[in-house]
């Protein structure tokens, strides 16, 4: 059995903080800046008018004029989200988050510690919160269609191998949106991902254009017409609706190292980088670290204005040299939407313990992206700031050309 | 056709002026000198018809006689592009 862990609404909840009535209004996540210009999740309200998370901002306000888009806060709901995988896991459970609010483990394994099915959910319960969705069923679209269906009076929801055929057969085809698309989510590392994402999210499309509304209607169509029709998204979709099921990818549990430092007043510039400079002082001196180096970090504020900004930096090689962490983090701060309260630096990744030494020859991708950060200071030498440009896609299936893309300036840190 | 959105700097897709030469129906037979070989295929595009200027195309991809493969539109008869023909990476 695979059990589910559902917050409904978490990124908007998180952002809205304080605000809960405003949930019965229609509102929805505003775009993260800096990153593509969709919205994040909606009320229930704002998906009467057909407004969803992951719609491009124009189309959404097209359909509702009247929506209401309120500025996100991913470092709160990820601390929230956080927080409750780390429960799940310290229970024994190995977590799969497929995103914030969205979570699944395996029962077998902790039946021996708490007895059965419902024994653990109960026990998770227990743990999570009562305003924590809990359900189980022998796959995950199951488990989580019990997860939704839970109510706080009644408790958990299992659905029985038996009935998960009955089960699937009526749910709609949309939830597949969620699937296809959450199987590349933070796994994907080569370039041809996010085209295949897009490729299932339109399966989805036309399959309900088509008239497929349920996973039912889809399960008895034929494998090879299905596959003429919508290639491997296709196949993989119809697996799914059949009750197939990949494994659980439960994620390493990490050791959390990060420090915070509340800014007295709203601060930018300067103030900022000093007090980024404290935090990496801090961080190396983090007794949780134990001379281990640090190769990918987070910095995380919350804005004066409401909301939260967050930003990730990989170093070529790890390194526990503060000069060098200043130096890498530093330009990451220019990003920064507007002043900030609060500033912290999260280690996400920590590299060996012993000290650093330089390799004998460079990675091919560190020497592609050294000759390319060469060759774009090289033109813009000769040609001005404009000679490197970056192609931004805004609309890519538009059918005025045109309008599928726009240059912005080239960032040799960013695009290097 | 509007100026593009960025004065002087080329932008990705932004259409070119080119002449072409069509016959009676409005297909293209030539662009410059260099005849049309073949019309691979012609679509219509249709946008911002609720605006007081919208967007009417009828898009040719056509194939040359130096071997060329390119697509070429044709801008509605109303001024100020009254007919002109553009060429566009489509």
């Amino acid at each position: 059995m695979i059990a589910c862990a559902l917050i409904p609404r978490l990124s908007l909840t998180s952002a809205l903080g304080d605000r809960r009535e405003m949930l019965r209004a229609p509102v929805a996540v505003a775009p993260e800046p800096g990153g593509p210009q969709v919205i994040g999740e909606a009320s229930g309200p704002a998906e009467a008018f057909g407004v969803r998370a992951g719609m491009r901002l124009a189309e959404a306000l097209a359909r509702c004029p009247a929506l209401v888009l309120v500025a996100a806060d991913p470092v709160r709901a990820e601390a929230i989200w956080e927080g409750s995988l780390a429960r799940l896991e310290r229970l024994g459970a190995a977590v799969e988050p497929t995103r914030p609010g969205e979570a699944f483990f395996a029962t077998e394994p902790l039946r021996g510690l708490y007895g059965g099915t419902e024994a653990v959910l109960a026990q998770a319960r227990r743990a999570l919160g009562a305003w924590v969705r809990l359900g189980a069923g022998p796959n995950r679209i199951c488990a989580h269609a019990a997860a939704a269906r839970m109510r706080a009076r009644r408790g958990p929801t299992v659905i029985a191998e038996q009935a998960a055929k009955r089960v699937l057969a009526g749910l709609s085809v949309s939830v597949l949106r969620d699937r296809l698309e959450g199987e590349w989510d933070g796994r994907s590392t080569n370039h041809a991902a996010p085209r295949r994402e897009a490729e299932e999210a339109a399966c989805v499309d036309s399959l309900e254009r088509l008239g497929v509304r349920t996973l039912g209607e889809l399960a008895t169509l034929p494998a090879d017409a299905v596959a003429d029709r919508f290639g491997r998204a296709g196949l993989r979709a119809l697996r799914l609706a059949r009750g197939g099921e990949e494994p659980l990818r439960p994620r390493a549990p990490r050791e959390q190292l990060a420090c915070e430092l509340r800014l007295p007043e709203a601060a930018s510039g300067q103030q900022l980088e000093h007090a980024l400079g404290l935090l990496v002082d801090r961080l190396l001196a983090h007794p949780a670290r134990r001379a281990r180096m640090l190769r990918r970090l987070r910095i995380e504020a919350r804005l004066a204005g409401g909301g939260g900004w967050r930003t990730e930096t990989t170093l070529r090689s790890a390194s526990a040299n503060p000069e060098r962490l200043r130096l890498a983090l530093a330009p990451r701060l220019a990003e920064l939407p507007g002043p900030a309260t609060t500033l912290r630096l999260r280690a996400l990744e920590l590299g060996p313990e012993a000290g650093e030494q330089g390799a004998l020859s460079r990675s091919p991708e560190d020497e592609r992206r050294n000759r390319v950060a060469e060759a774009v200071r090289q033109a813009r030498a000769a040609g001005g700031r404009d000679a490197v440009m970056r192609v931004v896609e805004v609309a890519p299936g538009s059918r005025v050309p045109e309008r599928r893309a726009i240059l912005a300036p080239f960032t040799e840190e960013r695009d290097g | 056709m509007a100026e593009s959105p960025s004065g002087s700097r080329p932008e990705v897709y932004w259409p070119k002026p080119v002449a072409v030469s069509a016959d009676a129906a409005g297909a293209p037979v030539a662009v410059g000198d260099v005849a049309v070989e073949a019309v691979r295929e012609e679509w219509l595009v249709e946008d911002r018809w609720w605006t007081p200027r919208p967007l009417q195309r009828r898009y040719f991809e056509i194939v040359l006689a130096d071997g060329r493969d390119i697509v070429v539109f044709r801008e509605p008869a109303e001024p100020p592009e009254a007919g002109r023909w553009f060429e566009q990476r489509a």
